[in-house]
């Protein structure tokens, strides 16, 4: 797995603990052991998409700073697949 | 939410109604690479489809 | 509103076209019990819900059921690019071939297109979320 592939996974992994805990936290809204989790997991996940927009492409719009050309426009499609 | 509810004996619910039993979260799978892999980060929600009934 | 991130929840690298498979994994995209459905499901019945925060998960899951949207829909492209006219004809999937190419669009294994009629709001929280359950188990 190249490095763009590895991070990618990394931020899905990270990403996909945030929904769940989302979905957790939505109906037990005073959980703090759960909030906790859920605080440390955000920060990971904006740090990851920053430096996943720095080296490779912009994950969403927020991240898409250009100049040059518009880098949100240029960038790959989730459904390419890395063989694409 | 409802957690008084959660031990409470079957026979004082009322009938025709559908229950949930409450989730009380503990601790998520150490391996997080393994959660995304099955689709849940709950151990306590780790059902795998047997064709049957779940395990 | 929503915002969109440029990847998918699990990723998807399919490296063999597979028109029969196809066929039958685009009723996850389109069929009764797919993504789509499940999706609508969610974002229409939360409106009626009398609890914020029911009304608020129904909106993350309904969320959620739209990334898995992408990536079903993904499959089914995946499985179906760079196929020989051969493949089309001997795999079954002329039919679907003539009208749609090798688009996707949202349909049951059978042919049948997506519609509203795969789900049901009601308006009451207790009846809506059964039929959740009901549509959930059945896509598992």
């Amino acid at each position: 797995m190249g490095g763009q592939e590895k991070l990618l996974r990394d931020i899905g992994i990270v990403d996909f603990v945030l929904v769940e805990l989302t979905e957790y936290l939505d109906t037990h809204p005073f959980d703090r052991n759960a909030m906790e989790y859920f605080n440390h997991y955000a920060r990971i996940k904006h740090q990851m998409s920053r430096e996943f927009a720095q080296k490779y492409f912009p994950l969403t719009k927020e991240m898409a700073e250009s100049d040059k050309e518009w880098r949100w426009g240029m960038a790959p499609l989730p459904w390419e697949g890395a063989c694409g | 939410m409802q957690d008084h509810l959660f031990n409470e004996n079957c026979d004082d619910f009322s009938v025709a109604m559908a229950y949930v039993p409450w989730q009380y979260f503990d601790r998520m799978f150490d391996d997080l690479d393994k959660a995304y892999r099955i689709g849940t980060v709950f151990p306590e929600l780790d059902k795998p489809f047997t064709g049957r009934r779940c395990v | 509103m929503w915002n969109y991130e440029k990847r998918l929840q699990f990723p998807v690298n399919i490296k063999e076209p597979n028109a029969k498979l196809a066929q039958a994994i685009i009723s996850q995209f389109g069929g009764p019990d797919g993504e789509l459905a499940a999706s609508m499901r969610y974002l229409s019945q939360r409106y009626s819900v009398p609890y914020r925060e029911v009304a608020g998960l129904l909106t993350d899951i309904g969320t959620e059921e739209l990334a898995h949207l992408e990536m079903v829909g993904t499959i089914v492209h995946q499985l179906t690019r760079n196929l020989s006219m051969e493949e089309i004809e001997k795999s079954g999937f002329a039919n679907y071939y003539v009208d749609h190419t090798v688009g996707v669009w949202p349909q049951a294994a059978g042919g049948i297109p997506f519609n509203a009629c795969e789900f049901q709001v009601k308006g009451d929280p207790i009846t809506d979320l059964t039929e959740d359950m009901a549509a959930d188990g059945a896509a598992l």
